[in-house]
């Protein structure tokens, strides 16, 4: 009887180490949480570009704030959209879990954003808005509002009678499109108050012409609003070389090194700032809801700022302006 | 007792049925509460101490964090205190008006020489400058072209410096923008300079520090994945922040006012939709708080292993002893149920039962009084069924031996009439039947005598009948001479013999005759009497037994019953041996009676 009461004893406890074991090995060989990784594919990835480098910035906070991996990936040059498709499909072999992508607006990139999006890969697109069906999410300046703050401030400088030109690039360019509409918006109240819209092919030394002839042309012009930097530039240089500085003045959009001279100097009146850094941050955030499988919203707009010579040097529009970039 | 029950009836203890889930039940709870409470206590402690340790691991590195930022800051204070006792300094800004702008170079060259000697030995720092209230100013280059869109006096740096009067300030990040042309991002060290008397202000010292410095000390901890340093001022003004973007726009936001409350080397815990964080607040002493924030999961990535392996011993620990109280409980209750279930047998009858229980505690004592108790009981019983069937014996010998008063006064009455008739040899013979018959009954001594003596008996006294009733009656005894020497019960045959006359021969017209046999048969020895008188009917058959019940238990002494001699038989002899009557109306009746062979 004492031995059958032993073997008994020690078959439970066998049976319960074997258990134990067992357990240990199914749940404590610490199956490690399921690594996410996103991949974030820029227009330009290059780290001259202080736009995209903050974006990027952006991006990295997001991703480290969820516990995330990113890698980022884009062409040298934002003109290079097959360099970009050719990542994207590079991306796309690789089955990411997910991506975020700016896109460079090219039929191609937008065929391949569809082949993303057949093969059920969260896909969230930052920066530009494309058209597509059953869009993707995006995450962006808003431009409209960004033109009717240009607008606002034409007429805060212009005490409420101005008199405008509007530079774009392309008449295909979606972002000056938006802005143009956004100036408009703003300056709807003021009749005859835009002379016209030209556009300069992104180049500076057209910009400077077109901003020489219409100060000829239109003596009480007081404003040149540029949609873009070497609109800016191209119209600075007009108005300096017409010393016309103060009198004309300009309105610029986005920011470099250039124009925060300008800035400086007092030429360029004022500019209208994105913010990339948040445009990063929350292309990620959002993709990462996607994985999480919410529901996000369709479009998340971002703000943008107005930067003038007296706030320049703000705590806040300082980072808009040097973006500080740990190289 | 009502109180006792009611204390009981307190503690919530189901009423089970049986030991073994009662005491099933009890440790079961026991088990439970006891695991529970050991393993959420363990858990607790366990979180608590890796909450502690990483708690003081945060504040290891902001206590780090701070002291490197705190020694560059102490870097470019010494290299004020430098600039401020330097002769060439004071002399270059001077306001002097004797000092030709000529007779300065000298002095801007020897300052710009030190700056830039300075400058090369620190790659922290981006520009030395000084700024003479006399207009004159040097800087850590040859040739210093300042922004000329800046203003001097609208720089923070300058005007705090300024106002503070000699003492340095630090100022938060920003982009330095007095150098044409550059635009860095730099934390600045400014102070006044005071002439050779102290008294008045003649310029003011600039030292810039590369905020990159900064960013890298607090972007190169290790604080897990997630965790980040950030700095707030005196007024709570966020100088420093990896996402400061996100907190302009409000995207972020961080407990500004738990951290400016906070005392310098503690931490407190922030628990929201972000997760839960620990806070760790150093302060520095040019008025600077670093704060170091961390996320738990990041630095107890065990609580979750900690607290899934505690709950897996929690489990698996009540599972074993589940089973071991489910075990303990059935052995220790299988005892009494083998007693309860021996107790049942007794309680049907049978004594013979005798409980085995092993363990030699409580209950098997308590098996071992039950079957002294069950024995005793037996021997009582067996006690009591041998008295009442002494007691029966001698009641029926009692009755056996009583010479029916009738059969006495009738064959007095005969002997009476035989001597008047003067038949001196018949009152002879049955004067002497009698005696003999007397003599029969009245000795006590046996019980058992051998069968001759029965024959002698019967014999006698059927003489005595023969001769009352003359030619109304025959005999015939055959006994088998063989077993004339068993033995046999005292008068055994005599109460047939009286029926058979009585109620078979005398009632019928003709003469009847009685026949006694007997012989043996296998192992036992039949007696038969026949007669060929009135017989009985079915009924009448049934009615003898039925009636002399109701004779024996109404004590009645009319007579002898079959059914007592029956009794008798039985009680002697067993339960096999007996009477048996087979009877036909106007045929006759024959008894048999069987007995044991039992030798002299």
């Amino acid at each position: 009887m004492r031995i059958q009461r032993a073997t008994l004893l020690m078959t439970i406890i066998f049976i319960a180490s074997v258990v134990y074991i067992i357990l240990y090995f199914k749940l404590f060989i610490p199956t490690p949480e399921q690594e996410r990784n996103i991949i974030l594919i820029l227009k330009e990835h290059n780290i001259r570009s202080d736009f995209w480098q903050t974006v990027s910035a952006g991006a990295e906070a997001a991703a480290k704030e969820a516990g995330a991996e990113i890698t980022i990936t884009g062409p040298l040059q934002e003109t290079d959209v097959d360099a970009q498709i050719k990542l994207l499909e590079e991306v796309l072999e690789q089955k990411p879990q997910a991506i975020v992508l700016a896109p460079i607006n090219d039929d191609r990139v937008t065929a391949e954003m569809k082949k993303i999006h057949d093969a059920k890969i969260p896909l969230v697109i930052i920066d530009t808005p494309v058209s597509l069906k059953s869009a993707p999410a995006l995450v962006s300046n808003d431009h409209i509002t960004a033109g009717m703050q240009a607008g606002k401030v034409t007429l805060e400088q212009t005490k409420n009678n101005p008199k405008v030109v509007i530079i774009s690039d392309f008449i295909t360019s979606g972002v000056s499109l938006e802005r143009e509409k956004g100036v408009k918006k703003a300056l709807f109240p003021y009749p005859n108050s835009i002379y016209g819209t030209y556009y300069n092919a992104d180049s500076e030394e057209r910009a400077y012409m077109i901003a020489k002839t219409i100060m000829r042309d239109h003596s009480d012009l007081n404003t040149i609003i540029a949609l873009n930097e070497s609109a800016a530039l191209g119209a600075a240089k007009a108005i300096k070389d017409a010393n016309k500085t103060g009198l004309v003045k300009l309105i610029g959009f986005d920011t470099s090194v250039y124009e925060i001279r300008l800035l400086e100097e007092g030429t360029l009146n004022a500019t209208v700032v994105q913010q990339p850094f948040n445009i990063g941050y929350l292309g990620v955030q959002t993709v990462l809801e996607l994985m999480e499988g919410k529901k996000v919203k369709p479009v998340t707009y971002t703000n943008s700022i107005v930067v003038t010579k007296e706030n320049m040097y703000s705590q806040e529009n300082q980072k808009l302006l040097f973006p500080f970039i740990d190289k | 007792m009502p109180r006792l029950k009611k204390r009981f009836s307190l503690i919530p203890f189901p009423p089970f049925k049986s030991i073994q889930l009662s005491i099933f039940f009890t440790f079961s709870c026991l088990i439970l509460v006891t695991v529970m409470v050991i393993s959420l206590n363990s858990y607790r402690s366990s979180v608590d101490a890796v909450e502690t340790n990483s708690q003081s691991y945060v504040q290891e590195i902001i206590r780090q964090v701070n002291s490197n930022i705190q020694s560059y800051i102490d870097n470019m204070e010494n290299i004020s205190v430098l600039a401020m006792t330097n002769k060439d300094v004071k002399y270059y800004i001077s306001n002097n008006s004797f000092i030709s702008k000529s007779d300065r170079m000298p002095y801007e060259k020897r300052i710009s020489d030190l700056f830039q000697a300075i400058l090369y030995s620190r790659k922290d720092i981006s520009a030395i400058m000084v700024f003479g209230y006399n207009g004159f100013n040097v800087s850590d280059r040859r040739i210093t072209l300042l922004n000329p869109y800046t203003k001097l006096e609208d720089q923070s740096w300058y005007k705090e410096a300024k106002s503070k009067g000699g003492q340095s300030v630090i100022s938060p990040p920003h982009v330095q923008n007095i150098i044409q042309n550059e635009y860095r991002w730099v934390v600045s060290l400014s102070r006044e300079l005071k002439s050779t008397d102290g008294i008045r202000g003649e310029g003011i010292f600039l030292v810039d520090l590369n905020l990159s410095i900064i960013n890298d000390i607090c972007s190169k901890i290790n604080m897990g994945k997630k965790g980040y340093v950030f700095i707030v001022d005196n007024n709570g003004n966020i100088v420093y922040h990896p996402q400061q973007q996100l907190i302009y726009s409000n995207l972020r936001s961080e407990p500004i006012a738990k951290v400016t409350a906070a005392q310098s080397g503690t931490s407190f815990n922030v628990n929201d939709d972000k997760g839960k964080r620990i806070y760790s607040v150093q302060d520095t002493n040019f008025g600077w708080k670093i704060v170091g924030v961390a996320y738990s999961e990041d630095l107890i990535a065990n609580e979750g292993t900690i607290r899934n392996s505690i709950l897996l011993f929690a489990i698996i620990g009540i599972l074993f002893s589940l089973i071991l109280s489910l075990i303990l409980s059935y052995r220790i209750s299988r005892p009494l149920r083998i007693l309860q279930r021996d107790m049942k047998k007794v309680e049907r009858g049978n004594f013979d039962v005798r409980t085995n229980i092993e363990p030699i505690n409580e209950i098997g004592q308590l098996g071992r009084s039950f079957n002294l108790m069950t024995a005793q009981i037996k021997n009582l019983m067996e006690e009591i069924i041998d008295n009442q069937e002494s007691k029966r014996k001698s009641e029926l010998m009692l009755l056996q031996s009583q010479i029916n008063p009738h059969f006495l006064y009738n064959t007095l009455d005969s002997i009476i009439w035989m001597g008047e008739q003067k038949k001196h040899e018949e009152v002879v013979l049955m004067t002497s039947a009698l005696a003999k018959l007397f003599r029969a009954s009245i000795t006590k001594d046996k019980e058992l005598v051998p069968i001759r003596v029965e024959v002698e008996h019967i014999t006698n006294y059927l003489l005595i009948q023969k001769m009352r009733y003359d030619e109304q009656l025959e005999y015939e005894i055959d006994i088998s001479p063989d077993i004339l020497h068993y033995k046999t019960l005292k008068i055994l045959l005599q109460p047939f013999v009286e029926n058979a006359i009585y109620h078979g021969v005398r009632n019928k017209p003709e003469p009847g005759k009685i026949t006694i046999r007997g012989r043996e048969q296998d192992q036992v020895i039949i007696f038969e009497v026949e007669d060929d008188g009135m017989g009985m009917t079915p009924e009448q058959l049934e009615g003898i037994w039925t009636t002399h019940d109701k004779q024996h238990r109404t004590k009645s002494t009319s007579g002898i019953g079959i059914g007592n001699v029956n009794e008798r038989v039985k009680l002697f002899f067993g339960s096999m041996y007996g009477i048996q009557i087979q009877s036909e109306p106007e045929e006759g009746t024959i008894v048999t009676i069987t007995i044991p062979k039992i030798k002299e």
